[in-house]
Parts: C-alpha cells; structure tokens; sequence
C-alpha cells in the first residue's frame, strides 16, 4: 500500500476518493520556496505566486514519479499552469475536470460526465475493473480522514494537542500527499475530542485560498491569535465528506464538487456577493472576535471579491484583516507588526 | 457618456450628410458602435454581459447588450478613466486588478454606468470577468445569469452551453419583459452568417501586401464588432471595410505608403491616446497589419438551430481552452499575413491573456516571429513609461530590419 503510484493535482476541486479508487495516492503538488523562481519566464510575473512556485518545482525536477496530473478548470492561474506543465513535463498524462462557475442542475450533468470520464481515464491507466463498490470504499475512506481532520484541528488549536495550528496544517499537507490508508494509520489513533484548556489568545477566524507553510499559522498565534477555525483551499476546503444521498457514486462526487465549501470562484449567480455571508457567519459560528484573510497576490476571485467582503463585515462590526502574501513566510514576516496590532486591537 | 456618444452619432451624422465622402469605413464603424453606446446610456432593456455573450440573441429580443470591458476601453480612449480608476482603488479594489474591470467597478460606483435590467456573466474569456459582473449584479441589485463556457469543443460540452443559452434567453425575457421570438432570432443569425462572410472577405484582403489597413484601423475590431452582430449594422459596416479593401488592394493602395515592416499585435490594444502606433508608422514605416481577435474561429450558424452554432461560436474562440490552442491560431495568422514580427502589450492585471506570453514568444519564434513584450496597463496611463516603451521599440523594428 505504501508503494501506491501517484497521481498529482493542484485544486481543492479535485476528487481524490476517484484517485483512491483507481488503486493511486492523490498527490498535491504544493508550492514550495526551495525551488529557483523561474516560472515567471513561461508565465508571468504577475500571475499568482502559487501557480508559480509550483511551476517552479516542475522546472527544478521536484515532483516525484507521477502516473498523471488532473487539472481542474477553476480559474485563469490554473489554466495557465496547465499550459506550462504541459511545456514543461510533455510526457505527463492529464485529465481535465471542467467545472462551471455556478451550480444548476445542468452543470449537475455536465460535471458528471466529467467526474465519470475521469474515473474511466484513472482505471486506464491502472488497468482496473470500473468497480463502483471500489468508488464507494474510497469515499468512505476520505469521509473518515475528513471526520478526523475536522475533529483534530479545534483539538490542535486549543492547544489541547500540542504543536499548535502548524501541526494541523502539516497534517494536511501530509493527508493531500499521501494515500488514504498510510494518512488513516496516523491520525485516527490521535485523540481528536480531548477536551480543550482554557486559551487565552484570542479567537480569530482565518479564510483565504493557499496557506500551506504550517509556520504562517505558528505566526498568527505568535502574535497572539487562537485559531478558532479557518478556511483555506490547502486546509479544510479539501477535507470536506462526501455527502448527499445518491445511490450513484459519480453523482454524489459530482454533488460534492457542487457544494463543498467554495472557493471564492464558484458562486451561486441568485445571491451575489454571498461569499461575505457565508464568511461571516462562519467566523461567528466559532465565536470569533475577528477574522485575518490571507489571499494570495494576483489572485483575481478573491481580489475582486474583497471589496464587498470588506463592506459587508464592517456594516456587521466584525474586525477584519486583508493580507496579501506569496505563499511564502518572508512575505508573511513582513506583516507581522500588523497582525499583533490587529490582535492586539481584539483584545 | 450619453452626451460623448449623442455627440459623435450628430456629428458624423452631419458630416456624411455634407460630404458623402466622409462615409469612410472607419466612420460608419464609429457610428454604429456610437449608436449602441448611446442607447446603452438610455437606460431601456439593457444587458451588461460578458464577451462571449450572444449579441446576436439579445439583439433580436430587442435587448441593449454590451460586454462591460467596452465601457472600459471607452473611459479610457476619451481620457477620464483615471478617476474612475481611483475611485475602485478608494473602494478597496487593488491596482493588480485588470484595468477594465477597475475602471468600471469605479465608474458603476460614481454613478456613471447605466443601471442594466439584468446581467450575463461568462466564464471566458477570464475569471476576473465573472468577479467583475457578480460585483455589478451586487452593486446594482439585478438578477446574474452565467454562461459556463466550456473549456473543449465536444458533443456533450455544446449540448452543455446550448442549453444555458436557451435558459439564458427565458433568463433575459423574465428580467426585460422581452420575450424571444423564433422568427426574429432566424432573421438575426441570417444577418450574422452575411456578416461572419464579409468578415472573411475583410480579413483575407487584409492580408495583402501590401495591406490596405493601417495600424489603426482594424484595432478592437474584432471583438467590438461581435456587439453588432445580427443586425444591419454588422452587414453594413463590414461591407464598407471590404469594399474600401477590395479597391486598395486591387490598385496596391497600402493603408501606409511605403510600408516596410509588416506586425501583429497580440491581444487587446492600448485603449489611451498614446503616440507608439503613429512612431511604428512614421519613423519606421511598421504597420500594425492584424490584430489577434480579428478572426472567425466559427462556422456559420444553422438558422433552425441557432443554439448550437452560438454555443460551438462562444467556446471557439481562442481565449478559451488550452494555450495551445491559442498559440496555433496565433501562428496561423502570422503566416497568413506575413508577419515580421509580433507585439504583446501584456497588459497589466490581465492573468488569462498575459500568462501565456513566454509559451506564446516560444510559439511565435519557431516560425521566425519574434515578439515584443511590453508592460502595460492597457487602461491605465499611470504606469504608461513612454521614454521606456520607445526605446523598446524602436530597437525591436531596427532588429526586424
């Protein structure tokens, strides 16, 4: 099991129970700093630091053997890595998930046949039967590791697990890298209801897109912030269950893909500007006393939502602060002095 | 805006009447799109829409469409986008935001975007392009709809976006109060194949050496005359061009005297006045000779089935899908019309355009087309370094030779 080959993905949106059930271990090509920042030659330079960095990798030979890569039709950035890696890496497989923007029950058919294409192209390449028992033992394998990730990561930032939020978001980084069985052998023996000790940092909700350095998170509570919950793509927006009571198990990934906690680029064309609600009432569903949103440069979905967001918490009164940042805990650093003054100002 | 455009409809309209020899091309293209801008200003049956939207559709429902980034490039080209600009900076949207999407959120605000009936997002060209109509949807409090434009051309990806255009229409009829009438939209995509036809007709004498465009001409042509689309207006304009081309082309008239260095410019124009096309053409003889977007990647479109063609239309184009696709037409054109070198402006908060231009330079330099990239707010004259772009150029066409 632990020799599984990998299958590489970039995008939250990607169903990894499918790679699961093809036999694969999904592996999240994660930006990383080590390697030389050469991406902006094919792309440019003002295309968004995660798609760079990790073009980057690709440039550098940093990823390991893949069986192939599935791109998800999320947004420009990714658009544009998939031309490059297809430059860069010409003998890698792909699979595209085209996914709309907004969700009826049109798209609903339509991302389904994408869902079942890609289930058919994985067994391909594995040479396994299509056996949709298989599907649904992987998705109650990924429904188990969301189980625990969503119980360990209050656990982790209460302090009642020691390490902090930074070893919550190492799990994940673990978990989006390896196969189910290897993540379920570590963290389902960890105590995720142990009760939590009384904090006195102050609860802070966190919301953005890509945030994998797990020393971001050690910053934030450096400066005095307990991490009541937070929302990135490279977090708990890839830990979401599987829900919805199809019998079809294509059809309940496709519903999945349609309703997990969005990123900034789906949204539901009936209620505009929703994303600052649905924010909001996450933040005061944990109790926080503020909200830090961590949004990567040039990252259009969620730069040109930021306004409304920005409006709709202060007409709410909930203390918001917009960081933009490159991936990286340099460009983070540099927003300390704000960070503990905003903490500061919550206290 | 309503008195810019009354102001130009009035006086080219006074001037042809005049002189019947003023009726050039040029001018009964900018009269056309005058007209449309100035019953967009009026306020009855609009419909702010994406790019790839179905003018020709809404037309014949007798709907005022236009795709937003066209208020943009207007704000700019008549100089008073600056403080639109600094109003959506005042309201939080940062400087690395496309151009146009920034201006308009600033002008929306201040009050100087006509309130629409409805909207219509679409997911191509770009994803700032979705953000920017879900804000306007918010800003204005109207009903959104969303084309989701697929990525490939497939049975089940047309079937797919044919269907959401049919929603689209009862989506329009229910926010205007303006149903679509079957009869009326055949007679609407008859108008747009006459159109498509000529256009054809345009581009291929365009290609001549040498050209009868000059540099100006034809910019934003393109993808400004899809707004017209399904209506006299596209057949008649497009006419004028072929016919003012046809005559030049037959008696080697090139729309530059002397033109030596043949270009293409790759995606969307400097929409500001700025003096880099008139330096290409009076210090080098360099004629700017095809534009990117002037190009029909679509097949006529069936009358009885116009949902399909319109749907196969919208995900042809080459914004959409893989780079690769846009690199090969991009090639295509440059042999076509014998390019000698290519310039990308690379505009400034423009990931879907200005991500690909390493692959594109690469493309583009293994048929021996090499390309200039520059850095520019294509809206945006506070980052225009004119000293610097000059230099750049002028020893880009000294190197073609």
């Amino acid at each position: 099991m632990k020799n599984k080959e990998k299958i590489g993905f970039m995008c939250a949106y990607t169903p990894l129970a499918l790679i699961d059930a093809a036999g694969y271990a999904p592996y999240r090509i994660l930006p990383s700093e080590a390697c030389e920042d050469r991406a902006g030659h094919l792309l440019h330079d003002n295309l968004c630091p995660n798609i760079k960095k990790i073009l980057d990798r690709a440039l550098a030979g940093d990823v390991p053997d893949l069986a192939g890569v599935v791109f998800v039709n999320s947004c420009d950035a990714m658009r544009r890595l998939a031309d490059a890696w297809q430059h860069v890496r010409k003998d890698d497989r792909i699979i595209w998930i085209d996914l709309p923007s907004s969700i009826d029950a049109m798209a609903h058919a339509y991302v389904q046949g994408q869902v079942e294409q890609m289930g058919r192209t994985l067994l391909s390449w594995s040479g396994s039967p299509m056996d949709p028992m298989a599907v649904e033992k992987s998705i109650t394998s990924f429904n188990r590791i969301c189980a625990h990730l969503s119980e360990l990561a209050p656990a982790f930032a209460s302090g009642a697990i020691p390490g902090g939020y930074a070893a919550m978001q190492a799990l994940y980084n673990k978990a989006s890298t390896r196969d189910f069985t290897t993540t379920l052998e570590e963290i389902e023996p960890m105590p995720g209801k142990t009760p939590a000790p009384k904090h006195d940092a102050v609860p802070v909700y966190l919301f953005g897109n890509v945030l994998p350095d797990p020393k971001a998170f050690d910053m934030f509570e450096s400066c005095g912030a307990m991490i009541a919950d937070a929302d990135f793509c490279t977090g708990s927006r890839l830990f979401s269950p599987v829900t919805g009571g199809q019998k079809d198990v294509y059809s309940r990934l496709t519903s999945h893909l349609m309703t997990k906690p969005q990123c900034a680029r789906s949204f539901d064309p009936a209620l505009p500007g929703e994303i600052a609600k649905t924010t909001l009432s996450r933040a005061r569903a944990v109790n926080a006393a503020g909200v830090i949103g961590h949004v990567i440069k040039f990252c259009d979905p969620y730069l040109e939502r930021l306004p409304g967001i920005r409006e709709h918490f202060k007409k709410n009164n909930m203390p918001l602060l917009i960081l933009e940042g490159d991936c990286t805990l340099r460009s983070m650093g540099q927003q300390r002095t704000r960070i503990e003054a905003f903490i500061e100002m919550l206290m | 805006m309503k008195q810019y455009f009354d102001t130009i409809v009035s006086g080219i309209e006074a001037k042809i009447a005049a002189d019947p020899m003023e009726k050039t091309p040029r001018k009964l293209y900018a009269l056309e799109i005058s007209r449309l801008g100035h019953r967009l200003y009026s306020g009855e049956g609009v419909a702010w829409c994406g790019i790839v939207a179905p003018f020709d559709l809404l037309s014949a429902m007798g709907v005022t469409s236009c795709f937003v980034e066209f208020i943009g490039a207007m704000l700019a080209s008549t100089g008073i986008a600056g403080e639109f600009l600094e109003e959506a900076e005042h309201i939080g949207f940062t400087s690395d935001i496309c151009g146009y999407h920034r201006s308009i959120m600033g002008a929306a605000n201040k009050g100087a975007m006509p309130e629409p009936d409805c909207l219509i997002a679409t997911t191509t060209p770009c994803s700032g392009g979705v953000a920017v109509m879900e804000n306007l949807a918010r800003h204005f409090k109207k009903k959104l709809f969303v084309l989701n434009i697929p990525r490939q051309m497939s049975k089940s990806s047309v079937a797919y976006l044919a269907g959401q255009i049919r929603q689209m229409a009862g989506f329009v009829a229910a926010h205007t109060g303006k149903p679509l009438d079957e009869e009326r939209l055949k007679e609407a995509v008859i108008k747009t194949n006459e159109a498509r036809a000529v256009l054809e007709e345009v581009y291929e004498l365009a290609s001549s050496v040498p050209s009868p465009v000059n540099s100006r001409m034809l910019a934003n042509f393109g993808i400004v005359i899809t707004l017209l689309l399904g209506t006299d207006a596209a057949v008649t304009v497009t006419k004028a061009f072929r016919d003012d081309f046809a005559q030049k082309v037959a008696t080697k008239t090139g729309g530059v005297p002397n033109e030596k260095t043949r270009l293409l410019w790759i995606q969307n124009r400097i929409q500001f006045k700025n003096p880099l096309v008139d330096m290409l053409e009076k210090q080098f003889g360099a004629v700017v000779v095809i534009d990117e977007l002037n190009s029909i990647t679509w097949d006529a479109i069936d009358p009885d089935d116009p949902y399909t063609g319109m749907a196969e239309r919208a995900i042809s184009i080459p914004f959409n899908g893989d780079g690769s696709r846009r690199i090969e037409n991009l090639k295509k054109l440059a042999k076509k019309y014998k390019v000698d070198g290519a310039i990308n402006p690379c505009n400034w908060g423009c990931r879907q355009g200005s991500g690909a231009r390493g692959l594109i330079s690469e493309g583009l330099k293994e048929i021996g087309v090499p390309v200039l990239n520059l850095e520019v707010d294509c809206v945006d004259t506070r980052s225009f370094s004119e000293g610097q772009l000059r230099t750049r150029i002028e020893a880009f066409v000294e190197m073609l030779g």
